[in-house]
């Protein structure tokens, strides 16, 4: 259950304060597969970033399962972002001199999996995203878009985390692989009951998720027609 | 994948850069662990001048010094006395005889006046069947004139055949034909073991040392050039007093002056100069030079200060040592200024390297990574690039430490030379002019003081010992830690949000 309370984002630029966020309310049941749409420069990412605890609200609160994450320690933070959260990036973010299989073994390491369990696990993620096995030991710079991007879900798992949060996890992508992507993320969705809250500015894409909201002006409101 | 095995692939990221990186690090590890070198072979040098050299002390009887002649003999048990004395590592004592030649029957003359002073009793103590090897001279001539109370026999004038003095000798005897038969005394010292009067080792070039130390024992060591004289050889035999005496050894002194002397057992010394555990002269070794004059203080007071002179070497050491001293400090400031361009090196690099990698610290922290295991990574990528200039760095170093000690030590000893040129000359003159024979100290001095140097930087050893590595190393990873600690703060304050800069 993810729970966002008024919340504010304020940066300060020279000479004026801008709110790309600005008291944004909304809720989401567990193993929901929810969107959120806007234009370019909406607060789309920053608002991403403050659920995922990658950088803190101005004000208003984040609960997830109920703890107020805006409240806790950096150390805290640290154990919230590894345990709790999965992120997908539009640049997919792997670390390039990595294979693709150490990189879903990175969070892992984090948590403190022991390593034979680290790599039976990251097969298995990369076998569940579709990646096949020739590529699990392959640089992921030498891997193709689609194929990091099925990394990086795969590394978003790695965990078993409450909420994905992935920031145009298509915008990278042509129409086809980006219509997988979603596919698979849905898929996962309903399967572990993870929450996944998707930022996309395709309606296409955006059509298969059960909930879509649209941010504009600093402000969120649902989508409920089709 | 362990955070070491990761750093160490982050390490080799950029091969051409870390290359570049190990390169620089090896010249600047290298010169700071050939400075480390110089600086440990200096320090060893000095500890083991510092127990070799200057550190002896020479005993005489009280008024000797100086021609006086008077005061009551040492003897053996002021040896042990002066053995208990604290700091003192060994004590040599000798009996100094002078012999002159039974056939010139020449006259016992009193003892030399004037800068002629001799140390000891220089009176005759009896005659040898040898002949001296070394010409009066001029000099010599003169000062047994002046001194002696006989003019009966005449002189042969150039009696001194050959020897490189004889023109000179030779001219002036000539016209001083006169004078009496003069023959220059042997020297005859009674030693206790294998170390002449100034506890330095006696250099025996043919035969044995002596090994038969009784009273009765007829064995002898003769000097080169008295040997050549007197044509000896291992084995011949001559007589002291009424003794018959064998050459076991010949030794070589490196003057012309002092191969033309014997070397005896002590006790034999003593009964043929029938002067019973007398000796003339006590010189005492102190464990170190530091303790030089503590020692030479307690030793006058427990050998009684009115009886005996106690009295220092020359103080040159301690010159040449100030001058290593300066060699020391300046390999050690050489030693901190390479390690701390070394943990400069890494410093910039590592900042350079995080300030790339912003982005993937990033990600890092976006998925799960605490602040402490990315510094972590960091610290040991710094590391594998330090550890492997180390090794290069080492191998440079052995392959140079050599030539830069020797260029420290050489540099510096420029002064030093002079300095212990002037005491080494200063010496010889001393000593000649104690023997009595006169003569100025030859004006090549500075050669020789300038081949002591040499010599000095010879015995520097600068192999790698493994310590001085092991000291090394682990200072220079102490820099490296240091200068890859700060990036690896810097780490923590990158912000998980640098994860979604520039998309
Ligand atoms: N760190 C920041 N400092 C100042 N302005 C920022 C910062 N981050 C984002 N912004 C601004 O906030 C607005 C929203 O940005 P962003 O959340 O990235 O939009 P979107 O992801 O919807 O394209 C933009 O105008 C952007 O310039
Ligand atoms: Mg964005």
């Amino acid at each position: 259950m993810l729970e966002v309370k008024d919340v504010v984002k304020s940066f300060k630029t020279d000479d004026h304060t801008i709110k790309p966020v600005n008291g944004v309310s909304f809720s989401l049941e567990q193993g929901t597969f929810a969107a959120i749409l806007g234009k370019s420069g909406s607060g789309k990412s920053t608002l991403l970033s403050l659920l995922g605890a990658l950088d803190k609200a101005t004000s208003g609160d984040v609960l997830v399962d109920g703890v107020n994450i805006s409240a806790l320690p950096d150390s805290k933070l640290t154990a919230y972002r590894r345990d709790d959260i999965g992120f997908v990036f539009q640049q997919y973010n792997l670390i390039p001199n990595l294979s693709a299989k150490e990189n879903v073994m990175l969070p892992m390491e984090f948590a403190g999996l022991p390593r034979a369990k680290r790599s039976v696990r990251a097969a298995q993620l990369l076998n569940q995203v579709e990646l096949t096995e020739d590529m699990h030991n392959r640089k992921a710079n030498k891997l193709s878009g689609g194929q990091q991007q099925r990394v990086s879900i795969a590394r978003a798992l790695a965990n078993n985390p409450k909420l994905i949060l992935a920031d145009e996890p298509t915008g990278n992508l042509d129409d086809e692989t980006g219509e997988l992507i979603i596919e698979l993320l849905r898929s996962l969705c309903h399967e572990k009951n993870t929450t996944i809250l998707v930022v996309t500015h395709d309606q296409a894409l955006a059509r298969k998720t059960d909930r879509r909201f649209r941010l504009a002006r600093g402000k969120i409101s649902e989508i409920t027609h089709h | 994948m362990s955070i070491l095995a990761r750093s160490v692939g982050n390490a080799f990221r950029n091969k051409v850069r870390s290359g570049a990186v190990v390169i620089i690090l090896a010249v600047a590890i290298g010169l700071a662990l050939s400075m480390l070198v110089a600086n440990q072979a200096v320090a060893d040098k000095i500890t083991s001048l510092k127990a070799s050299v200057g550190n002896n002390l020479t005993v005489n009887p009280a008024g000797s010094r100086g021609g006086q002649g008077g005061g009551e003999p040492l003897t053996t048990a002021d040896l042990s006395t002066a053995s208990s004395v604290a700091h003192v590592s060994s004590v040599n004592g000798t009996l100094s005889l002078r012999l002159s030649n039974a056939s010139t029957t020449a006259p016992a003359p009193a003892a030399p006046e004037g800068q002629g002073g001799s140390r000891t009793g220089r009176a005759l103590s009896g005659t040898t069947s040898l002949v001296s090897a070394v010409d009066p001279g001029t000099l010599g001539n003169r000062e047994n004139g002046r001194t002696s109370t006989s003019a009966a026999t005449a002189s042969s004038g150039a009696t001194a055949s050959s020897g490189a003095t004889a023109s000179s000798g030779a001219a002036v005897a000539g016209s001083t034909a006169v004078r009496p038969a003069f023959s220059i005394p042997i020297e005859a010292t009674g030693v206790s073991g294998s170390v002449n009067a100034a506890a330095e080792p006696i250099n025996i070039t043919n035969g044995t040392a002596l090994n038969d130390f009784a009273a009765t024992s007829a064995q002898a060591l003769v000097g080169s050039t008295l040997a050549a004289k007197n044509s000896l050889t291992v084995g011949s035999a001559f007589t002291i007093n009424d003794r018959t005496m064998t050459v076991s050894g010949i030794f070589d002194a490196g003057t012309a002056f002092d191969n033309n002397a014997i070397y005896l057992p002590l006790t034999a010394a003593q009964t043929l100069a029938n002067q019973p555990s007398e000796i003339s002269t006590m010189t005492v070794l102190v464990d170190s030079i530091d303790n030089v004059n503590a020692t030479k203080s307690a030793l006058a007071s427990a050998l009684g200060s009115t009886r005996v002179d106690v009295t220092a070497g020359p103080g040159r050491v301690e010159s040449t040592i100030g001058s290593l001293g300066s060699v020391q400090s300046i390999s050690l400031i050489g030693f901190i200024a390479a390690v701390g361009t070394a943990g400069l090196i890494v410093l910039l690099i590592m900042i350079m390297v995080v300030r790339e990698r912003r982005r993937e610290i990033g990600v890092l922290k976006a998925i799960g990574a605490s602040n402490r295991s990315i510094g972590v990574q960091f610290v040991f990528e710094a590391l594998v690039l330090v550890v492997m200039g180390s090794v290069v760095g080492a191998v440079l170093a052995s392959v140079s430490s050599n030539s830069i000690v020797g260029a420290l030590v050489s540099t510096n000893m420029g002064t030093t030379a002079a300095v212990a040129g002037s005491g080494r000359q200063g010496l010889l003159a001393a000593r000649q002019a104690a023997g009595g024979f006169g003569g100025s100290a030859a004006p090549g001095g500075g050669r020789g003081a300038f081949a002591g140097a040499s010599q000095l930087i010879g015995t520097i050893s600068t192999s790698l010992g493994w310590q001085t590595l092991v000291l090394g190393v682990l200072g220079i990873l102490l820099i490296a830690a240091l200068g890859a600690l700060i990036p690896a703060l810097l780490t923590a304050k990158v912000r998980p949000i640098e994860v979604l800069r520039g998309e």
